[in-house]
This record gives structure tokens, sequence and C-alpha cells, in this order.
């Protein structure tokens, strides 16, 4: 155990130092992530505006909280795409990896957790100048931010099994660009990526009970600017747990198999 | 007397390269503040080429030899210094000038990977403007020379190394260039395919009457094709002659191996033992006694074989080199 | 010209070779397709909440919606490989082969790569476009049409020279995903007409990168927003930034002459 601790630490710390010298490009990459919502949140105040200042229950102060989150939210929960498994698959460079006496996903754990320092350190200032532009209203109690914080870990561990899981079916086909597209989808609509989920209609907000997206974005986001009971944090939370052991069966499954699989056809 | 093709005067070529040094906190600090090192990758260097030359680079990594050669083709620009090839001042990258050039970069491929290397020919051709019927007939002629007929219409990411080299010299010479820059280009092919592919060029300053730059790490290559050598260290040219006349100058060693009938003996007492194993003994010895020392061998001992060589090219290399750092202007 | 021969060239191969790949066809469009259900959800969602959408009626904005997957395929299958492969052959220095070619390298590093199979997009917008035509109801005369091919000219030509302009930063900025990923970004906020956003988002989606120009202008044009002006405005950017990503290609490969190995 203490050894992983050590190992954890070592990568965290290179993680840091390399990502320290790219700041530019971790910037430009941030920037990219942040026209997202904000394109949704400009698409969606002008709705409520022409509403009379709110839409589903959403005033344009509490969309801009939302969006702006959702900015925070999702620096955490990048991880190592489903492509890069197929590229790594593909071009044979788990090899390297194989011969370490420790788990490839340790390293991805690993690298993204000491990363995500830097990016939250980046976003800092990002997230200033979001809340100056679009003034967001938001009341969270000290429970509230407290969870929050679990939130935002958890919501990067389940996106992490989730995505290597799906990357890791590159170990039988090729073709997965279009599976990967396809769960891209799914998360956008049914995760609160493209909107609160109850902005949805109630027979999707159902749907989305059974897949592990929302645990990722709206989630954690509601976590904070919401006003989620005690209880409904605390089972949040216990559904995260969930979705990562989840994961983390599925990833040791498909692992154990891809690995035969890889070893048998070579690279 | 015919022109120079290449002439080059007291070229340079100086780079700025960031220092950082590790750990969190130097790290930090190369936020705010940034030191430089100059590195002088080439370092005044001048030499001419007449045309039909077929011209050594010989140093080790990061000596300057693929900088220098990347000068000459246009792809860098000289820190001082202004070099002529062909008449044309190669950063200019007129559309003559290039047309008459060519490179070949071991290792890096400009053949599409996955179409045959004939529609890559084709692309060439259009590139170059090509006039067909002189295009199909160099193809050809080059296709039959590297007996690569079959080849040329597989894709190319199902060739072997040494095939996709065999498709890339010929991508580079369709357009039948004047002056052809290669930047290590046996790099990573077994011993065959290094020695056909050294031939094809040597036929092709043949016929055509081209020029050759050849940068290698492989003596063979150099030992091959070259007449001539530049021997760059340190981005400062070291020699510039006769590979032969390099090779007499300094290599002050001579390598003896003897075939015995029967018996071991010392041979110690001859000079310096390389290498003895059952039946076989290996010598070096000053060049000034080999006439004796073979004598002497081939009266004391029961010989079946004796053969006497020049030292392997890398010994004498760094002789060059350790006798010119000795001369004082190396770091 | 030699160029056009040329890029005929590159045409040839590039569809040549994709066409080996058919099952990439078919990947291909099932990802148009989940593109497609995810816009046209979007839009679904928008319109179960309100009627309009800063002045525009669900018709209309599927018609944004249809000129921005159009242009997507464009820039899918002609723009984004060419500018992909400049990046990746300024990191392995294969850029020097470009270089020491008689061709003017701009030309050449933009004419390479076609991919055949993202032109679905294409299809698929221009289906989309005409449906929501349909539902608009109304007349498109022969000068709305002329205007609406004229604006999507422009705003390709403009998306190019942007885009050449961001990659060309890989001389100076190594690794550019980011910079990529920022484009995409901006470019998916072209979804929506850009007359919605505020100012100084308006104006970055203007001028600093040519979203508006490409998606939202032509789709002024099919329904009946356009003004003259504007037009004009269009091709005044194009000029404009075709100049300036000439200016600064040429900036980067002097600087990648003088400052590399």
């Amino acid at each position: 155990m203490k050894h992983y601790l050590g190992y954890y630490l070592s990568n965290m710390r290179i993680a840091i130092l390399g990502q320290i010298q790219y700041r530019a490009q971790n910037y430009f990459y941030m920037v990219g992530t942040i026209l997202e919502p904000t394109v949704y949140l400009v698409v969606w105040s002008t709705i409520a505006n022409s509403q009379g200042g709110s839409v589903g229950g959403y005033t344009t102060g509490a969309l801009a909280a939302y969006y702006i989150v959702w900015t925070l939210v999702r620096q955490m929960n990048v991880v190592f795409t489903p492509y890069g498994w197929e590229g790594r698959i593909q071009r044979g460079q788990l090899s390297g990896e194989l011969l370490r006496p420790v788990h490839p996903i340790h390293s991805d754990i690993s690298y993204f957790a000491g990363w995500k320092f830097v990016q939250i350190f980046l976003w800092l200032p990002l997230g200033a100048v979001l809340a100056l532009i679009f003034k967001p209203v938001l009341h969270p109690t000290w429970f509230q931010v407290v969870a929050f914080f679990f939130a935002i870990w958890g919501a990067f561990l389940v996106r992490t099994m989730l995505y290597a899981s799906l990357g890791m079916i590159s170990f039988w086909t090729t073709r997965v660009g279009a599976i990967f597209e396809l769960v891209f989808a799914l998360e956008l609509i049914l995760g609160g990526r493209l909107v609160p989920m109850t902005l949805m209609p109630d027979w999707v907000q159902h749907v989305a009970a059974v897949f592990p997206f929302q645990w990722t974005f709206y989630f954690p986001i509601n976590t904070l600017v919401g006003n989620p009971g005690v209880s409904e944090i605390l089972s949040g939370l216990g559904m995260q747990v969930l979705w990562i052991a989840i994961g983390i069966v599925f990833v040791n499954i498909i692992w154990h198999f891809g690995i035969r699989r890889f070893s048998s056809v070579g690279n | 007397m015919p022109e120079p093709v290449i002439n080059v005067k007291d070229i340079s070529k100086h780079y700025k390269v960031p220092v950082r040094e590790a750990g969190l906190k130097a790290a930090a600090r190369s936020l705010f503040k940034r030191t430089y090192n100059i590195v002088k990758a080439v370092d005044q260097i001048s030499f001419t080429i007449e045309p039909g030359e077929v011209v050594g680079f010989l140093g080790p990594n990061g000596a300057g030899k693929t900088t220098t050669l990347k000068m000459l083709s246009g792809l860098l620009f000289p820190t001082a210094g202004a070099p002529d090839v062909l008449g044309f001042q190669p950063s200019r990258r007129q559309p003559d000038f290039l047309r008459q050039i060519t490179l070949v970069m071991g290792n890096r491929s400009q053949m599409a990977w996955d179409l045959p290397a004939l529609d890559s020919f084709e692309l060439q051709r259009a590139i170059y403007g090509v006039p067909r019927p002189d295009f199909e007939k160099t193809r050809d002629e080059f296709i039959e020379l590297l007996e690569v007929k079959e080849l040329v219409k597989k894709p190319v990411r199902n060739l072997s190394l040494g095939e996709r080299m065999k498709m890339e010299i010929i991508g580079a010479l369709l357009h039948r260039p004047k002056v052809l820059f290669l930047d290590e280009p046996t790099i990573g092919l077994d011993v065959t395919m290094q020695r056909r592919i050294r031939q094809f060029i040597a036929e092709y300053n043949q016929k055509y009457g081209a020029t050759v730059l050849l940068t290698s790490h492989y003596m063979a290559d150099v030992e091959a094709l070259c007449k001539r050598v530049i021997v760059i260290h340190n981005g400062k040219l070291l020699f510039d002659g006769d590979l032969s006349v390099m090779k007499d100058r300094f290599s002050a060693f001579k390598t003896i191996g003897v075939t015995l009938a029967n018996g071991f003996s010392m041979f110690s007492q001859y000079g310096e033992v390389l290498n003895q194993e059952a039946g076989h003994v290996t010598l070096r010895i000053p060049r000034e006694k080999t006439p004796e020392v073979t004598a002497r061998i081939l009266a004391e001992q029961q010989v079946d074989d004796l053969t006497v060589e020049d030292p392997p090219i890398e010994d004498i290399i760094e002789k060059v080199f350790n006798l010119k750092s000795a001369e004082g202007d190396v770091k | 010209m030699r160029t056009i021969k040329l890029a005929w060239n590159y045409l040839r191969i590039g569809i040549a070779n994709e066409l080996q790949y058919r099952v990439n066809f078919f990947i291909q469009l099932l990802q148009s397709f989940i593109a497609l259900a995810t816009g046209l959800i979007s839009l679904w969602l928008v319109f179960s909440h309100t009627t309009q959408l800063g002045g525009w009626n669900q018709p209309e904005l599927l018609a944004v919606m249809g000129v921005f997957i159009m242009m997507g395929g464009v820039i899918q299958s002609a723009i984004q490989p060419n500018m992909q492969r400049l990046m990746d052959e300024i990191q392995d220095g294969t850029l020097d082969y470009a270089l020491t070619k008689p061709v003017d390298g701009q030309v050449l590093i933009s004419i390479r790569e076609f991919r055949f199979w993202q032109t679905t997009d294409i299809v698929v917008g221009m289906v989309v476009l005409v449906v929501a035509v349909l539902q608009m109801q109304m007349s498109i005369g022969i000068w709305q049409a002329l205007a609406f091919a004229v604006a999507l000219l422009l705003g390709g030509v403009m998306i190019y020279a942007f885009w050449l302009m961001l990659t060309t930063t890989a001389f100076w900025l190594i690794r550019i995903w980011e910079l990529v990923n920022l484009f995409q970004g901006l470019y998916a906020a072209g979804r929506w007409p850009v007359t919605i956003y505020p100012a100084w988002l308006r104006l970055g989606l203007t001028f600093l990168v040519p979203v508006a120009f490409a998606v939202t202008v032509p789709a002024q044009a099919l329904t009946n927003r356009l003004t003259p002006v504007t037009l004009v405005e269009a091709f005044g950017l194009a000029v404009l930034l075709l100049a300036l990503s000439r200016f600064i290609w040429r900036l980067g490969v002097h600087g990648y002459s003088g400052a590399s190995a």
C-alpha cells in the first residue's frame, strides 16, 4: 500500500512539473473547454430572459452559477480519453507499460491527479473572470462546499473508470470511433453536460438514473450550486462510490481478457 | 575549369537554447525568468565542391553535419555566411533551385503510408513538373535497377524498412536532381540493403554526373561511396580531403591477422595483441614496423595465412579528433 | 495552372485511397447521425421551453444547424486533415520535405489531404437545410441563393485562413493539440446564430474566429436577414484574413529555418 502511495506522489509530482511548462497549451485547452458551457449558458439565458427571467426554475443567475461551476467540474473530470487507449493499444505502446510492476491505470490516475492541481490553479483566474461577466448566484452551505470537494474527485474517478473500460474495447476491434462518439453523446444528454438534468423531461431523468453520466457532471455541480439536502448529497456520493466500484470491476475484467488477446496477437 | 557547384565560406549556425534545472522551485522560477545558452552548431566552416563529387560528412552525433546539410538545402538560414549552391542562395528557396536538388533523410519518410509507391511517384512527378515520357523512362529505369517491380504496387506500410528506403530513393531521384543531400540514408538497414542503396547512388552519380553530399555514421557508406571526406566535430571543420589521405595521415598503426598452422606462441613480443583464439591472432603494430614484424613472424612461426590491414575507420576518426583537440580549440 | 493540376492529383489519390476502406463510410455515416441526433435533441429541448431564440424561430434555427453541419463537413474533409498533417510534420521534422519542393509551401501543405468519407456531413447538412427551407415555407429567389453560395464560399475561405494561422503557431508552441481544441470549441458556438451572444463574444466570433461569417451569415442569406453591407464586409474580411495567414505562414517558416536544428 505504501509502495503505491509513494508511486502516486512521485507521478503526481512529475505531472505538476511537466504541465507547468506547458501552461500556454493548458490555457488554450481550458479556454476551449470553457467555450462549450458559455454557449449553453448564453442560449439558456436568452430563453430565460425572453420568458421573464427564468426557465424551468433556473434564473439567469442560477444558470450562470451552474455553467461556471461546470467549467471547474470539467477540469476535474478530464481523463485519459478512450481514443488515447485506442492509440496505445493499436500502436503497441502498451508493451513498455506491461513490464512495470504497477497497473497502467495507476499511472493514468496519478498523472492526471497531479495535473488537476495545475489545472485548478490555472482555472482560478478564468473562473473569476467568468464570474465577473456572468454574475452567478449561488448560496452553498458549508456542508455543500465540503461535499463538493469530494464529489469532484469522485467525478474524476467515475469518468476515469468509464473511459478506461470504453477505451479498452480497442483490444478487440479497430472500429471504435463510432462507439466512443455514441457514449460521448449519451454523456452530453444524460449527464447534465448539455443542460441541468431538471430542465430535461421527466422520462429522460429516469433513464439517466441508470447510467453513470450524471455523477460526473450534474451531481457535483448541483452539490455546489443547487439546494440539495444532506441525505441527497450523501446518497449521491454513495452512488459515485458505487459506480467507481463497478468501474474497477469492469476495468479489471476487460484488462485481464484484453491483455491475453494483446499478448497473443502481438504488436 | 568548371564552376564549383557548392561554395561555402565561413558559414555558422548558432542557437539560443533555454536552460532549465530540475525540481519544483526551479520550475516555478522559470515562470518568471529564462536563461539561455548559445550553442554553436556550426562554427565558421568553409569548403567548395565540384560537380560530380561524392563527399562524405563524418562526425559524431551533434557535430553539425545535418545542420550544414540543411543550410545548403535551404532549410536553415545561416547565422553568418552565404552559401552558394548551383549559383543560387539556398535560403531564398527559388523553384528553379529546388527543382535541381533533392533531400533524403534516413528514418523520415515522404512516401504516402497507405498507398503503393507508384502513387507517391506520380505525386512527385506532379510536384516537380517532370514531363511524362521522361518521368516514365526514369522511373522504370530505377525500378529495374533496384529490382522492385512488384513491390512498387504494394502499400508502403506493408514493405520492410529496406524496401521502403528503396522507394524513398527512387521517389527522391525521379526529377533527376543535380545535387543530392543524403542525411543518414542507410540508417537502420541491414548490410545487404545498405550495399544495394550505396550501389544505386554510385550508379546515379556515374550516369548523371550528380553531386552527392552524404552524412553518415557508417564508415562503410563513406568508404564505399566517397573519395573525399569532410570531418566535422563540435561545429568545426577538422579535415577536408581524400579519404585515403586521412587514413594515411592519421593511422599510425596497421592490423596484422595471423592464422597459425599449429602451436600457440607468445605473440606479445611482436606487438599489441588485440585478439587471440585457437589458431588465429590479431595484432596491432606501428606502421613503420610492418615489414620488419611481418618478416619476423613469417620466419619464426608456422603461418598458414597472414593479412595486413588498415585499422577500422572509427579508430582513425578518433585519432583525428584527439589530435585536433590537442591543437587546442575544442571545449 | 500547375497548382490546380497538383491539387487535382492529390484529390484523386486521396479519394482512391479512401474508397479502399468502405467500412469507414458506414462508420462515418453513423457518426454523422449521432452528431445530427444530438443537434436535433438540443434544438427540440430549446423549443420545449420557448418558441423563438433571439428572434429566430424553429425552422430558421434548423437552417442554421444545416449550414453548421455542411461547413463542418468541409472543414473535416478538406481543411482539418491538412492542418493536422502540418502540425504532425512540424513535430517530427518531415516538414523539411515539403519545404524543399519547388511548389509554394503554403499551397502544398493546404492541398495534400482530402478525407472523402467526411463529405457525408456535407450531404447531411444539405438535407437538413432543405428540410428547414421547406418548413420555412418561403421561396428562395435566385439572388438569395447566390448570396448564400457566395457567403458560404467566403466563410470557407475565412475558416481556412484562420485554421492556418492557428496551426502555424505550432512553429513556436510545439504542442498545439489544445489550440485545436480551442478552435473546435469556438466552432461549436457557431451552431447557434451569433446574434444571440453578448457583444464581446459576438465580436470574437466574427473577427477573431470567423465562425459568424462561416455559419450565421449564409444562414442569414437564406432567411432574408442578410444585408449587402454584411456581404461586402465578408468579402473584406476574407481578403484580410487570407493576407494575414500568408504573412504569418511566412513568418513561421522563416522562424523554423532560423531556429531549429
